[in-house]
């Protein structure tokens, strides 16, 4: 079981830091929803104790779920989603005011626009 | 944006009106007219520090006082003030010539505001940093602790950035505000360092324990040099000097006060009040008497070949607190109470002088070079009545209060043996020559050039001036509350001791009379034959400004410039390498980490019984959906496989007992699928299928998935150890928190760490959740509007 998760984390972690790679800023921040993911797949898994959900009255005989790192998975999950909601935003606004979300071009105008201003300083 | 080089600030003086300026200025002075009522904030400033004088005057003859408060009581800080002489001293030179320069700067403002054609409410925020100024000098002098003092120290750092760059249009004006907060700033670190390491010696900031306390050692004459420093940086002396002349881009209201009263003054201050501490190491004395002989001479000579007015005034300034610290380096009763006295003396006359330059320059239409001005006595007889008090009390004459201020300076060098005497004396001389020549060549002999302008200042301006003249003459003739409050003064910066120094003239053939007698007579030699010595003060000038201080300061700053636009270029023009910064050191740690975690045998294979075969198949599926996320070109077919990854790992939460992470895992799925699909939908179709179009570079090709594929490993590697070395059961919290549960009157234990145990920390998210979503909000509103 330890090896199936760490397994999955890596393959979800893999995925994501190639997706934040892309040229293309949606991806990017897909790539961040998949890290954020698999953070929390992470943080449930190194729960000690696997059973039923911390919840009393609990059932006779068996164990509980470990409630500490649910507690930070929630933190984690809901922070997540915050900043990904916000990055998507931004996305977007960069997209309303550039008229494209590709990265190559997007530094490309920058760096243009800058020389531009370097030139009107001079 | 480039420091100014200016390496002989007289030809291309950065602090005149330019010509263009100069030439509106005439205009206004026609528009203007009479000048109105007198500005309300210049009088409510005025009384306000008028107010604070009186009230600090009445408590110190009540015999002072003190504030002590917790501040940090668990760091051991206080905010703790008292009025002692040497605070009651300081405090009332800051309120006291705030008052008049006050009073002065009422019509100043005005007119200078009108020539660089300005609003008038512009001299809003000039009275509130004044005010903000004056306030934080009278703190400086009171404060007890090291760290108040340190924040106090600051605030007048702040306070003179914003007003020597009050003229923010002019280029010049805010690079030697520039300058002047590096300058005071930086070296306001050493004097923090100095803070800490003796409360790392002694516990605590407070100066009078710490005093108490310390005993001499390399500890305390490190501690005691960088507090000097801090000190000697703020006082403008060599080899920190050179932000003085730069920062006579003020307005003269500023300089008359900052640039010979306050600012320059917390520099001597603080070596007053920290003074039984560096006199515990003979070193920094030595240090501190090298740095004042050196001021003196560098300014004195500088002093003698500049042309303009203010430039004048601001290398004396360097040269009379080079004085100062001279006196506090020779030591002893006569050097504590001379620094102290001189302080007073100093910005009578110099406060006075600098008014007096402002009120010339204002009635000249703002010629302010020695070379085009002369003759002035004529049409403004006052000030330059006014302006020989100053000088004369500046010259160190008798029947002012500068005589005294040199009898002690001489007095504490006499103790030093002959050459120190020599050299001691050598600085009136240049005094009584430079400020000589500046009040001849403004008022004396014929006009150089036809005077333009209204001619005679308003008497607003003149009369701050004549109040501070009458002072540096009354306080000449009697000198005993002077003299009380300093020698006052001189104890508290020699621990206690009386420092049993009296003042008074005495007309016999005494050391003192005798060396006085000779400063003027070689003074006076040196005004007579100033021509013949001037291409020598000029070489050594000029020598002075090629080769100074001030060519490393900006050689240094435009270093730090070159490397901010350079990192600048580098890190901004593209997201991609701007990641690679982040991740490839974060990268380099774990890897760091791992080889330095022993991990043979700690990898555990885990059991996976026939029960576990729905949780593997989900986390399977997870893992296949996240891979494929990295395949399509489509946007929407990207949404759907990341929620199908997103959905699964919420059913893997589920089976491991956890259906608080699990209900909002899927609730927080569904939001990011609708958001992304709400998004994609706003954007054009042919904007899509662009990106979908987008070519990869070739060496792109196969670098990202060799990142992606490394960095999976590497998460594997940790993320493996992690979960394979569990911690023993009874260091465990979770049943702690379990048993505690029913205490927050909570059955989900979840919900009882969250909204109790952890109550503040999810606060703290909400409350990041809540700016982010404003975020969302402002920035999806702002297009709306569009």
């Amino acid at each position: 079981m330890t090896l199936l998760v760490s397994l999955v984390v890596a393959t979800i972690f893999g995925s994501g830091c190639y997706l934040l790679l892309k040229g293309d800023l949606f991806r990017v921040v897909a790539g961040t929803v998949l890290i954020s993911n698999a953070a929390v797949l992470t943080l449930i898994a190194a729960g000690f104790t696997r059973g039923a959900a911390p919840i009393r009255p609990f059932p006779q005989g068996s164990q509980v779920s470990d409630p500490l790192v649910q507690a930070l998975a929630l933190t984690a999950l809901i922070i997540g989603f915050g900043v990904t909601a916000l990055l998507l935003t931004v996305a977007f606004r960069v997209y309303a005011s550039s008229r494209t979300v590709d990265l190559d071009q997007l530094s490309r105008m920058e760096a243009s626009r800058e020389d531009e201003l370097e030139e009107t300083e001079d | 944006m480039e420091p100014q080089t200016r390496t002989e600030p007289d030809e291309r003086a950065p602090f005149v009106v330019s010509d263009s300026a100069a030439r509106r200025r005439d205009g206004a002075g026609a528009e203007a007219g009479p000048l109105g009522p007198f500005p309300p904030a210049a009088a409510l400033a005025a009384t306000l520090a008028a107010l604070a004088f009186a009230a600090i005057l009445y408590a110190w003859l009540r015999g002072g006082g003190s504030i002590d408060l917790p501040w940090a009581p668990t760091l051991g800080l206080r905010l703790h003030f008292r009025l002692d002489a040497l605070g009651a001293l300081y405090a009332l030179l800051a309120t006291g010539i705030g008052a008049a320069v006050f009073l002065y700067s009422g019509r100043y403002l005005r007119l200078h505001l009108a020539s660089d054609g300005r609003p008038a409410r512009d001299e809003r925020s000039f009275y509130a940093f004044m005010l903000l100024f004056a306030v934080s000098m009278v703190g400086l002098a009171t404060a007890q602790d090291l760290l108040l003092l340190f924040v106090f120290w600051d605030l007048t750092a702040i306070a003179s950035y914003f007003l020597i760059g009050f003229d923010r249009h002019e280029t010049a004006s805010w690079s030697g505000a520039l300058m002047a907060l590096l300058v005071t700033g930086i070296t306001a670190v050493a004097l923090l360092v100095g803070s800490v390491i003796l409360f790392v010696a002694h516990g605590t900031f407070s100066l009078p324990e710490i005093i108490a306390h310390a005993r001499p050692g390399t500890t305390l004459t490190v501690a005691a040099a960088l507090i000097a420093v801090a000190g000697l940086a703020k006082s403008a002396q060599v080899p920190f000097h050179f932000w003085l002349p730069n920062a006579m881009v003020a307005p003269t209201p500023v300089s008359a006060y900052l640039h010979s009263a306050a600012m320059v003054a917390a520099g001597v201050l603080l070596i007053g009040r920290t003074y039984p501490l560096l006199a515990q190491s003979q070193l920094v004395l030595d240090g501190m008497l090298v740095v004042g002989l050196a001021s003196m001479l560098t300014g004195g000579l500088i002093a003698l070949t500049r042309e303009r007015l203010k430039q004048v005034l601001a290398y004396s300034t360097v040269a009379q607190y080079g004085y100062m610290v001279a006196l506090y380096g020779l030591g002893g009763a006569a050097g504590a109470v001379g620094g102290a006295f001189f302080v007073a003396a100093h910005a009578l006359a110099k406060s006075a002088l600098f008014m007096v330059s402002g009120a010339v320059t204002q009635a000249s239409d703002g010629e302010e070079r020695l070379g085009r001005l002369g003759g002035r006595w004529r049409t403004m007889p006052i000030v330059a009545v006014a302006g020989a008090l100053a000088a004369a009390a500046l010259a160190g004459l008798p029947l002012t209060v500068g005589f005294f201020k040199d009898e002690l300076l001489f007095k504490a060098a006499l103790k030093r043996g002959p050459l120190v005497t020599a050299l001691v004396a050598a600085g009136p001389v240049l005094t009584l020559a430079y400020i000589g020549r500046f009040w001849g060549r403004i008022f004396l002999g014929r006009p150089r050039q036809a005077p333009t302008g209204p001619g005679s200042p308003p008497a607003t301006l003149v009369a701050p001036i004549a109040v501070l003249a009458l002072l540096s003459l009354a306080f000449g003739l009697w000198i005993a509350p002077l003299e009380s409050l300093a020698g006052a003064v001189g104890s508290v910066s020699l621990a206690g001791k009386p420092a049993g120094i009296s003042l008074a003239y005495y007309l016999d053939a005494r050391a003192t009379n005798l060396i006085a007698l000779g400063v003027y007579a070689l003074g006076g030699l040196l005004l007579a034959t100033y021509r013949h010595w001037l291409p020598v003060a000029q070489g050594f000038a000029r020598v002075a400004l090629r080769f100074g201080p001030e060519r490393a300061y900006v050689s240094s700053l435009r270093q730090a410039n070159r490397l901010s636009s350079a990192l600048h270029r580098v890190e901004v023009r593209d997201l991609r390498r701007r990641v690679a910064w982040v991740l490839v050191p974060c990268g380099v740690l774990v890897a760091a980490g791992l080889l330095a975690t022993p991990t043979v045998g700690q990898y555990a294979i885990g059991k996976l019984g026939v029960g576990d075969a729905p949780l593997a198949i989900l986390l399977a599926l997870a893992a296949a959906a996240a891979l494929a996320a990295t395949v399509p070109r489509s946007q929407l077919v990207l949404v759907l496989v990341l929620s199908a990854s997103g959905y699964s790992l919420a059913a893997v939460f589920a089976l491991f007992g956890a259906p608080d992470v699990a209900l909002v895992a899927v609730l927080v799925e569904t939001l990011f699928a609708l958001l992304f699909v709400a998004v994609f939908s706003l954007l054009p179709d042919d904007v899509l299928r662009r990106e979908q179009s987008l070519s990869v570079s070739h060496s792109r090709r196969w670098r990202d998935p060799l990142v992606g594929v490394v960095s999976g490993f590497f998460a594997l590697a940790v993320v493996w150890g992690t979960l394979s070395s569990p911690v023993p059961s009874d260091r465990r919290v979770a049943e702690r928190l379990i048993d505690l549960a029913p205490a927050a009157h909570g059955k989900d234990v979840v919900t009882a760490i969250l909204s109790d145990f952890r109550a503040l920390d999810t606060l703290a998210e909400v409350t990041v959740l809540v700016i982010a979503l404003a975020g969302v909000a402002g920035a999806l509103t702002r297009r709306r509007s569009r």
